[in-house]
C-alpha cells in the first residue's frame, strides 16, 4: 500500500498539468507554519492555537474588516482551510474556494442535480485535492485547483438517516472519514480511504465483534442490539505522528434514551478511542459516559498537548464532553489525569479506577421525566488550548435537563424518549489542565456562546457570544477586548493566517465568511 | 379515517398517545414518497390540501389492511411491530426503506428466501402495497420519537402524574414558595386545561417568554423604563414606555434589572423529580 502510494505521488509530482505551487506540501501537516491552516483544526493537535502574534492584546481593540466573502449560502458550518493564499470552504453539497487575501471568489462547487441546502464542517486537502462529506452521505473528492469532482463514494446509507459533515483527516495518504446519524438505530465507523481512488483501505467499527470479549460484554446478547449501533463519528479527531495514534470520539449509543434495551456499558460509544491509522486497529479505549442514555456524544475534539503533570512528563489528551466533564488523559495509554466536572453534572455517581465516570441509574429517562444536570456543558464546536497560559478554553451552558423515555420497552428503536433543556447559562471557561479547576470565566451577561474558539500567541482568545457578538478576550483573565456584530447566526468558529505581513482572522458566520485584519498602516513596515 | 392506522400496536406500548401520533403518521404518508423524507418534526398535521388528505387516507387505509396482513403472515418472525425476533428487523432494513412502491419487498414476500429460512407468500401487487403502507407506517412512527418529533405532546398526564396533590399542593404553598406570586383560583385557575401535559410541566418548571424589565439612569439623571432587550455588556437596549426603542453604551448609563423569572431560575437548581411529579400532579387537578 505505502509503496503503491509513494508510486502515486511520484506520478503526480512529475504530472505537468498540476499546480505544485498551489498544492499543499506534506510537510506542512506536521510542522503548519503561520501562513497556512490545512486542516479542521489547523494542524494535528487539536489546539486551535496560533503562534502569530501581529494581532494581539495591545492592538486588538483597532481591529477592522479586511473583507466579506458572501457565499449566499445560510448557514455554513464550515471551518475554511488555507492553503497557499486561497481559502476552501464547503457547504452540505456546494463548496467555495475564496482569494484569502482579498475575499474574491476563485471557484464555485454545485453538486449537478442536488439542492445546495444542507451544511458541511469543512474540507480536507491532499496535495491537490480536497475532500468533503454530503448531507446524503457521500465523500466527494474535488480537484482544488477548479473545483471539479474526481470521484465519489457512498459512505452510509442515508435511507436509514446516515448523513456526512464531518471535516476528513488526512493522515499521510489516507483520507479518514466518519458517519453521523441518529434517528434510526445506525452503527458508526471510520474509513481510510485510499485519497487518489477513492478505494476503502480499512473500516474500524465502533460495535465490537464477539473476540473483542471486554467490549462484546458490554452488551446484552438476548437481542441483537449491539449490531444495531451507535457510536457516530461526526466529528474530526486529532493525530500525534510520534505515537503514530489517531485520537477520534464516538457518540452515544442507539436506541438513544432508552437503556433499558442495552444494560452494559455499551463499548465503544461515546468513548475516545485511540487507532492505529495504518490499520485501524484500536489501541485503547476511555469512556467518557458509559451506558449513556442522554445523547451525551464524545466527538468533542481530543486536544493534544505534552508537559509537566504533578512533577512528571507527560503526553497528554484533553476534552470537554458534552457531558459536562473535562478530562486530562495520558495519550499512550488513555488513562485519566483528570475527570473533573466543568459545570454540575448530577448523572455521575462517581469514577472507576480509570476515571471513567459511573451513571447513576436513577438519573435514566423515565416515563414520567427526570430532572439532570451536566448536559449539553459544551457540544461539538471547537475548544482551545493555550500553551502559554496552560488554559483549556471552552464554551460551557449549564441547564436543567427534563428527560422522557416515551418508547419504553425492549423493542424501543431510534431516539425513543424526548428532552428538554431548561434555564440555559452560557458561559466562556478557562479550566487549569494541571488541575481541572476553572480559573476564570467570562460569563458577562450573554457571553460565552455556541462558537468555535481560537487562542493566538498575541495573547488573544477569539469566539463569538450569545448575544451574537465577535469577541477577543484577553487570554489570561477573560476581558473583552474586540466585540463586533456581524449579524448572523454560528456554525462554526475562527482560524487565522498570515500572508504578505499581514495576519487575518477569519471568521464564517450565516453565509458570510469576514476576514479581519488591522489597518494597513498598522502592518506595513513590518 | 386517518384513525384507523391505529389499530393496537404490538411491543411499542404507545396506547393513548398513538392515536394522536396517528393523525400525524397520516400526512408522514403523503411525505414519505418524496425523495427525502423531511424530520418528522416537519410532519405536523394541518399542512396537506384536500387532495393530499384523501390521498393520506387511502395510504392510512392501505396501511390498516397492511397491518393485518402482517399480523397474520409475518409477526410470527419479524414481531408484530416489525422490529424483528426470529427474522430481521424491517423497520431499520436498508431494503425496506429504500423500497419504492414494493420494486424491493415485492420481490422477497413472492419469492421467500430459502437460504435464511423464510417461505415465499404469495401476496398480489395490491397487497404487497400494503404491506409497503404498512411498513412505512411503521418506520414512521418510531422516527417520530425524535428530539425534534411532536410526539411527546402526546403524553398523557396519568403518566406525568406518578406524585400526590398533597405533597404538591404542600410544596407549593411551603418550601416553593409559589403562592407568593401564584394562586390556584387566580392565575392558575383551569390552567391545566390550557396546556398539555408536557407542555404544562415543562412550562412550570422555566416559563419561557417573560421578558426582564429595566430601568435605565442616565448621566443627567434622566430614567427610562420598558422591556430589555439587550444587555450584552457592550450595550443596552430597551423598548421603552413610551414606545420607542431605545439603546446605550453601557459604560454610559446605570442599569437595573428586574428579572420576573428570577424565582423560577432560582427553584429550577432546586427541584428534585420528586418535587416535579409532585407539582404536576397537583397542577394537573387545577381544571
Amino acid at each position: 500500500m505505502k509503496k503503491r502510494s509513494a508510486l502515486i505521488l511520484f506520478l503526480i509530482l512529475l504530472a505537468p498539468s498540476i499546480s505544485r505551487a498551489q498544492a499543499l506540501d506534506p510537510g506542512k501537516m506536521l510542522k503548519p507554519s503561520t501562513d497556512t491552516w490545512p486542516t479542521f483544526n489547523g494542524d494535528y493537535t487539536g489546539r486551535r492555537y496560533s503562534r502569530l502574534t501581529q494581532i494581539n492584546k495591545e492592538n486588538v481593540s483597532s481591529l477592522s474588516l479586511a473583507w466579506a466573502f458572501q457565499s449566499h449560502a445560510t448557514g455554513l458550518q464550515s471551518m475554511p482551510l488555507e492553503v497557499n493564499g486561497i481559502l476552501y470552504i464547503s457547504g452540505g453539497n456546494q463548496a467555495w474556494a475564496v482569494d484569502a487575501r482579498t475575499g474574491r471568489q476563485v471557484w464555485h462547487f454545485a453538486r449537478p442535480g442536488m439542492a445546495v441546502s444542507g451544511s458541511n464542517k469543512g474540507f480536507a486537502m491532499w496535495h491537490d485535492r480536497l475532500y468533503l462529506t454530503t448531507p446524503d452521505a457521500q465523500l466527494l473528492c474535488l480537484d482544488a485547483k477548479d473545483g471539479k469532482m474526481l470521484w465519489q463514494i457512498q459512505v452510509d446509507d442515508p435511507a436509514l438517516k446516515a448523513f456526512g459533515g464531518v471535516a476528513p483527516l488526512v493522515i499521510r495518504d489516507h483520507i479518514i472519514v466518519g458517519t453521523s446519524g441518529d434517528t434510526a438505530d445506525l452503527p458508526g465507523f471510520l474509513l481510510s480511504v485510499d485519497p487518489m481512488t477513492g478505494k476503502i483501505e480499512w473500516r474500524w467499527d465502533a460495535m465490537p465483534k464477539p473476540d473483542d470479549t471486554v467490549a462484546w460484554n458490554s452488551w446484552p446478547h438476548d437481542t441483537n442490539v449491539v449490531t444495531r449501533g451507535g457510536g457516530m463519528t461526526w466529528i474530526t479527531g486529532t493525530y500525534d505522528p510520534e505515537l503514530n495514534l489517531l485520537y477520534w470520539g464516538t457518540g452515544n449509543p442507539h436506541p438513544v434514551e432508552n437503556g433499558d434495551t442495552r444494560p452494559g456499558a455499551n463499548l465503544y460509544t461515546c468513548s475516545i478511542v485511540a487507532l492505529n491509522p495504518d490499520t485501524g486497529k484500536l489501541v485503547w479505549y476511555f469512556q467518557s459516559s458509559p451506558h449513556d442514555s442522554h445523547d451525551w456524544d464524545t466527538v468533542m475534539t481530543p486536544v493534544l498537548f505534552d508537559g509537566t503533570f504533578k512533577g512528571q512528563p507527560r503526553k497528554m489528551l484533553a476534552q470537554a464532553n458534552k457531558n459536562g466533564l473535562f478530562f486530562v488523559l495520558d495519550r499512550t495509554n488513555g488513562k485519566a489525569l483528570i475527570s473533573e466536572a466543568f459545570v454540575p453534572a448530577n448523572w455521575v455517581k462517581g469514577y472507576d479506577d480509570r476515571g471513567q465516570p459511573i451513571p447513576n441509574p436513577d438519573k435514566e429517562p423515565k416515563p414520567d421525566g427526570v430532572l439532570v444536570t451536566g448536559g449539553v456543558g459544551t457540544n461539538w464546536q471547537a475548544p482551545s488550548y493555550d500553551p502559554e497560559t496552560g488554559l483549556f478554553y471552552v464554551n460551557s451552558r449549564e441547564t436543567m435537563g427534563v428527560f422522557y423515555l416515551t418508547m419504553p420497552g425492549k423493542s424501543a428503536e431510534g431516539w425513543a424518549g424526548r428532552d428538554f433543556f431548561l434555564g440555559s447559562k452560557s458561559m466562556l471557561k478557562a479550566i487549569d489542565v494541571q488541575t481541572g479547576k476553572i480559573r476564570w470565566t467570562a460569563d458577562t451577561e450573554g457571553r460565552g456562546g455556541q462558537s468555535g474558539i481560537l487562542s493566538t500567541a498575541g495573547h488573544l482568545v477569539f469566539t463569538a457570544d450569545m448575544s451574537g457578538n465577535l469577541v477577543a478576550l484577553d487570554a489570561s483573565t477573560g476581558k473583552a477586548l474586540w466585540h463586533m456584530y456581524p449579524g448572523g447566526s454560528f456554525g462554526t468558529g475562527p482560524m487565522t493566517y498570515e500572508l504578505d505581513g499581514r495576519q487575518y482572522v477569519v471568521f464564517p458566520v450565516d453565509g458570510v465568511v469576514y476576514g479581519f485584519a488591522l489597518p494597513h498602516a498598522e502592518t506595513s513596515g513590518r | 379515517m386517518r384513525f384507523s392506522v391505529c389499530a393496537p400496536i404490538g411491543g411499542i406500548h404507545v396506547k393513548k398517545s398513538a392515536l394522536i401520533a396517528c393523525a400525524i403518521l397520516a400526512v408522514a404518508f403523503a411525505l414519505s414518497a418524496q425523495e427525502a423524507a423531511p424530520p418528522a418534526g416537519a410532519a405536523r398535521p394541518g399542512g396537506p390540501g384536500a387532495g393530499n388528505a384523501a390521498q393520506a387516507a387511502a395510504q392510512a387505509a392501505a396501511a390498516d389492511r397492511g397491518r393485518a396482513a402482517f399480523k397474520q403472515n409475518c409477526a410470527a418472525c419479524h414481531a408484530e411491530d416489525a422490529t424483528g425476533g426470529r427474522g430481521p428487523d424491517l423497520i431499520r432494513s436498508s431494503l425496506v426503506r429504500h423500497d419504492k412502491n414494493g420494486d424491493l419487498i415485492g420481490p422477497v414476500v413472492t419469492g421467500g428466501r430459502a437460504d435464511k429460512g423464510m417461505p415465499p407468500f404469495p401476496f398480489t401487487d395490491s397487497q404487497i402495497s400494503d404491506l409497503v403502507a404498512f411498513l412505512n407506517a411503521q418506520i414512521a412512527l418510531f422516527d417520530l420519537h425524535t428530539r425534534f418529533g411532536p410526539y411527546p405532546n402526546d403524553i398523557p398526564a396519568e403518566r406525568l402524574a406518578t406524585g400526590t396533590v398533597e405533597a404538591g399542593k404542600a410544596y407549593f404553598n411551603g418550601a416553593g414558595g409559589c403562592s407568593g406570586c401564584h394562586s390556584p383560583t387566580g392565575d392558575l385557575a383551569g390552567i391545566a386545561k390550557k396546556y398539555t401535559p408536557p407542555d404544562l410541566e415543562v412550562r412550570f418548571l422555566y416559563p419561557s417568554g417573560t421578558p426582564s424589565t429595566a430601568i435605565v439612569t442616565l448621566p443627567s439623571g434622566e430614567k427610562f423604563e420598558g422591556t430589555l432587550l439587550l444587555n450584552d455588556g457592550f450595550n443596552v437596549a430597551i423598548n421603552g414606555k413610551d414606545g420607542w426603542y431605545h439603546s446605550w453604551p453601557r459604560s454610559a448609563v446605570k442599569l437595573e434589572v428586574h428579572d420576573p423569572l428570577a424565582a423560577h431560575a432560582a427553584l429550577l437548581d432546586k427541584y428534585t423529580s420528586e418535587d416535579m411529579h409532585n407539582i404536576f400532579t397537583y397542577l394537573e387537578t387545577l381544571k
